[in-house]
């Protein structure tokens, strides 16, 4: 009676998990989404404002995992390394673009599978409210009066600050000490104690300084001036040949390891983009400062390979990395 | 301090060791950038370092003058220091808890846990198998509502 | 002048923002006691989960949560020597041996006193001072934070027990351990031998649960047969004679967490160490020898992490920045809520100053009632045998590292710390100074970075600056005096002057 029992369940048990992988719809567990950067970031705040709706299109449940250190190369590495099932999403920025020709981790983002560019952000030249310099050409001015005197706010290497520093080098000069912060907000805190000069900062960081008299914008980093930052000039103004970077801004994006099966792939693409366009998402972005993008396929792709080329090239003209950028296999703009 | 104070057990190879340590760290410390810069990404990590030996060979300095402990060679030195800090159910808890952080891969985590908390408790307390497996039911069951229900952490 | 007054009585008069407050405080009180389980990490969670609520209802709760789980890492210092959270390291000091000698329940009772009363003083500071303090917080340098990290790591002196040497070597150590990882500006990688895991870095509460949950563990074993303290449950809660004597100390450790506490990147966890020399310093006649249970060891630091919180605020709310790692997602949460946290925050929607300030206190009126309850209980557990409260120690220490960042690695490394710490501990080192160097060592190092870099690596002219800025000199000075306390010549000079002026 008993092991006849045994058996029964037995055979019940391998059914049921036979049965399971054909008949399961994806999500049939809930999805593990790996931040990459520490809670409380700008990747953090817009993650965790899209999930939600994510959640509600794809009808399942995210657990949003924060994995911070090393540039995002530790979150990154462990979505790579899990199985590529759709159970493991990268909700990452810019980063990886550049991991390559900093020789941090041999791997970029055309390993993954993008499925969703979400937004990206306008990047604004800020200096105190009481700086001697009012826009791009007053403060080139300075740099070249006294050449390295100048204090620029950075993050670190591959960071914002120390990017569009390479770009504006690219096509001018801009001889400065490169004062690196733990981020964003502890820079943010020497500029309005006047221990820095000037830092370029995402609008979604710089914007409520600017707007209430702490901090002023010098320049947005674009072709023409931004709606919500009205009468700052654009930095083509005083630069033109950097135009040809442009447009350009730091990114936030969906992705998924590259051998995810393709039926897993497309509803998660699906989710997202609806997720993405919802009109109260939209809302926030806008009141972020960021700019929506809701790229997927082959035009994220796209967007991808352009980003890492115009990057990487213009850091490459202006020495801020060692090695070629073809050396690994990143074609010229 | 008080300089009549017998030496422990073991502490004259400790302090070899703790300058050994900064030695290596000093030498992990100069591979980074060498003595490139004053501002460079090695050149606190080599202040570290420098501090590190000089307050190992201050240790060491400090055990000078004490009395050498009671035992005769390093063998029993050895054997010494292992009874005193290193008995059986040290050695043993030690060896559990190893087992458990490797087996948390292999068999997951609830299975590993339920299984270190019934053996380590039943062998610490030398019986009462049935108690022990009560008192790690409920601990796992705790487990399980704070870590995984309220915090949704992904325990592997 | 009504408003505002309305606005700090919303929390008191609102039923439901009465209640999330009340949960969030018990809520908080637990996850502060459970090493591994953070407050930032449950507040980053509410602003997932509390993303379609109202914008008070999701600050009250984040708010008792905040104030509970400063609190709640006491708890797990006192009865089990392993601090819930670093900004309790400190109150294991003295802590843990009043629960020995059986006086668990008054140790928990006073700390809950203690750290109301730091919760309030730190409140009221900010809804006094709040634009003054946060323009003080503006005027610290690159260079000022190096001093500020050198005073800290000073701290050696006092909480190495017996060697200096071995304070100073152990704090090397903890130094060296938080330098791992990537290099903050040329993202090269430091003491990680080649591995990838390490290049993120070896988070400071793996370190520290390892050296203080898995070593006590360890050290606990052989003392598994001996009989275990029956506690003492009748006085609880401490006289109003004792509270009224210690009030003073509990005033200068309080404000010396909100100096601390308004800091960005400089927490709660520094401002209870530094709190504790402090006490150290100035209390001539302890109930008890420092270390050994002193109640004024208890007093300090819970008072000092408590008044972080309301430091912590004070840039928050005036110049949307940060003070520490919590109140940064506070303002992912105002973000995701669509409020604008910055400077125009106080002129556009001065509600959410006022009622963050009558929250504060509310939470802590909470805390009093929560933190008092159920003591005899807790105390109980310290009399749990031996040979059960060990295994579910360790099991509590890898649940708890595991959830800081999902790794296993660093569950690996926090047994190889456990170790570590054993054999550290039986050479009689301190736990402490590997902690302090820990936090403290990689704040050091980019501040020093960052003020060379500042100085176009020069250092004639990093000189000057210290010289030339008014806050800088003050902040050597104090780096001067306590080398100088510290070492044999002063103390020789002091002997020689009259004992009057003896004075720390």
């Amino acid at each position: 009676m008993f092991k006849s029992l045994l058996t029964g369940a037995a055979l019940g048990l391998s059914a049921l998990t036979m049965a399971l992988p054909a008949h399961a719809e994806y999500p049939e567990r809930s999805i593990q989404a790996v931040i990459p950067w520490g809670a409380g970031g700008a990747t953090d705040n817009v993650m965790r404002s899209l999930t939600p709706y994510v959640e509600k299109e794809l009808g399942g449940k995210f657990i949003l995992n924060n994995r911070p250190g090393g540039t995002a190369v530790i979150g990154s590495t462990h979505v790579m390394q899990q199985r590529p099932n759709g159970y493991t999403v990268l909700l990452g920025a810019e980063n990886p673009q550049l991991y390559k020709v900093l020789k941090l981790a041999d791997f970029d983002y055309a390993d993954f599978y993008p499925v969703n560019i979400i937004g990206q952000n306008v990047v604004v030249i800020a200096a105190n409210a009481d700086a001697p310099f009012n826009n791009m050409a007053e403060l080139m001015a300075a740099a070249k009066a006294n050449p390295d005197t100048l204090r620029m706010g950075s993050t670190g290497a591959g960071g914002l600050p120390s990017t569009v520093s390479a770009m504006i080098n690219a096509v001018d000069e801009l001889k400065v000490r490169e004062v690196t912060f733990g981020g964003d907000g502890p820079g943010i805190t020497a500029l309005m104690g006047k221990h820095i000069d000037f830092m370029p900062l995402s609008l979604a960081a710089a914007r409520e300084l600017v707007r209430s008299g702490k901090l002023k914008a010098l320049a947005v980093f674009a072709t023409e001036e931004t709606p919500e930052l009205p009468g700052v000039e654009p930095i083509t103004k005083s630069l033109p040949a950097i135009a040809e970077y442009l447009p350009w801004g730091p990114f936030w994006g969906a992705f998924v390891h590259k051998d995810t099966p393709d039926d897993v792939k497309q509803k998660l693409v699906d989710a997202y983009a609806k997720a993405v366009a919802n009109p109260e998402f939209q809302g926030f972005l806008k009141n972020f400062g960021a700019q929506s993008l809701n790229l997927n396929g082959a035009e994220a792709e796209e967007f991808l390979k352009r980003w890492q080329s115009v990057t990487t090239w213009s850091m490459y003209k202006a020495k801020a990395i060692e090695i070629s950028p073809d050396s690994v296999g990143i074609a010229k703009p | 301090m008080n300089k009549t104070d017998k030496m422990l057990v073991g502490e004259r190879t400790f302090c070899v060791l703790l300058v050994l340590t900064s030695l290596v760290v000093f030498y992990l410390a100069y591979q980074i950038s060498g003595f490139s810069s004053i501002n460079s990404p090695g050149a606190f990590p080599i202040g570290v370092a420098l501090v590190m030996i000089f307050s190992a060979v201050k240790i060491g300095v400090e055990l000078i003058g004490k009395a050498k402990p009671d035992c005769s060679g390093w063998l029993d030195a050895f054997q010494q220091f292992r009874d005193t800090h290193f008995p059986r159910r040290t050695l043993v808890f030690g060896l559990l808890a190893v087992a458990y952080l490797a087996a948390i891969q292999w068999v997951s985590f609830y299975v590993s846990t339920f299984l270190f908390l019934v053996l380590s408790i039943v062998y610490l307390r030398k019986g009462r198998v049935l108690n022990a497996i009560l008192i790690a039911a409920v601990l796992l069951v705790l487990i399980y509502l704070l870590f995984s229900l309220a915090f949704s952490v992904y325990l592997p | 002048m009504s408003d505002t007054l309305s606005y700090l009585l919303m929390a008191w008069s609102d039923p439901q923002l009465l209640m999330l407050t009340a949960l969030g405080t018990f809520a908080g009180i637990y996850i502060g006691a459970i090493p591994g389980l953070s407050v930032t990490m449950a507040v980053s969670i509410l602003v997932s989960f509390t993303f379609s609520w109202d914008v008070n209802d999701a600050l009250a709760l984040i708010v008792g949560i905040f104030i509970g789980g400063v609190y709640g890492g006491s708890r797990s210092a006192i009865l089990l020597n392993i601090p819930g959270a670093p900004s309790s390291v400190a109150t294991a000091f003295d802590g843990y041996p009043l629960a020995q000698q059986g006086e668990a329940g008054r140790a928990i009772g006073l700390s809950t006193v203690m750290s109301v009363v730091g919760g309030i003083v730190g409140t009221i500071m900010l809804a006094s001072a709040a634009p003054l303090i946060g323009e003080l917080a503006l005027r610290f340098a690159p260079r000022d934070y190096f001093l500020v990290a050198a005073i800290g790591l000073l701290l050696v002196g006092s909480l190495a027990e017996g060697s200096l040497a071995k304070g100073i070597f152990a704090a090397g150590l903890g130094a060296v351990i938080g330098l791992v990882g990537m290099d903050p500006v040329t993202a090269q990688g430091r003491f990680t031998l080649g591995q990838v895991e390490l290049m993120g870095g070896i988070h400071y509460v793996v370190l520290m649960i390892g050296l203080f949950g898995v070593a006590e563990a360890f050290y606990q074993l052989h003392n598994l047969d001996s009989p275990v303290v029956r506690q003492k449950v009748d006085k609880i809660l401490p006289s109003f004679a004792m509270v009224l004597k210690f009030l003073p100390l509990s005033i200068r450790t309080s404000i010396i967490g909100v100096i601390v506490g308004v800091l960005p990147g400089v927490g709660g966890d520094i401002a209870a160490l530094m709190a504790y020399d402090h006490a150290k310093r100035t209390v001539k006649n302890p109930s008890r020898p420092f270390g050994k249970g002193a109640y004024e060891g208890l007093v300090a630091p819970e008072t000092a992490n408590s008044a972080a919180v309301g430091g912590a605020y004070v840039p928050m709310l005036t110049l949307g920045m940060p003070g520490d790692a919590v109140t940064a997602v506070i303002i992912g949460a105002l973000v995701v809520h669509g409020l604008n946290p910055g400077p125009m925050l106080m002129v556009e929607n001065p509600h959410i100053f006022y009622f963050t300030v009558g929250n504060l206190l509310l939470a802590n009126v909470f805390l009093m009632i929560f933190g008092l309850m159920g003591i005899k209980l807790f105390a109980k557990f310290v009399e749990m045998p031996k040979a059960v409260l060990i295994p579910l120690i360790l099991v509590l220490c890898v649940v708890g590292t595991y959830s800081i960042n999902s790794s296993m690695t660093e569950v690996y490394w926090m047994l190889g710390f456990g170790v570590l710490g054993y054999l550290l501990k039986i050479f009689g080192f301190q736990m402490g100074p590997i902690i302090l160097g820990a936090i403290l060592g990689p704040l050091m190092d980019t501040s020093y970075r960052q003020a060379m870099s500042s100085a176009g690596d020069n250092p004639v002219e990093l000189l000057q600056g210290l010289v030339t800025s008014p806050l800088s000199l003050i902040l050597s000075a104090a780096v001067v005096l306590i080398l100088l306390g510290n070492t044999p010549l002063l103390k020789k000079l002091k002997s020689k002057l009259s004992p009057a002026s003896a004075r720390g």
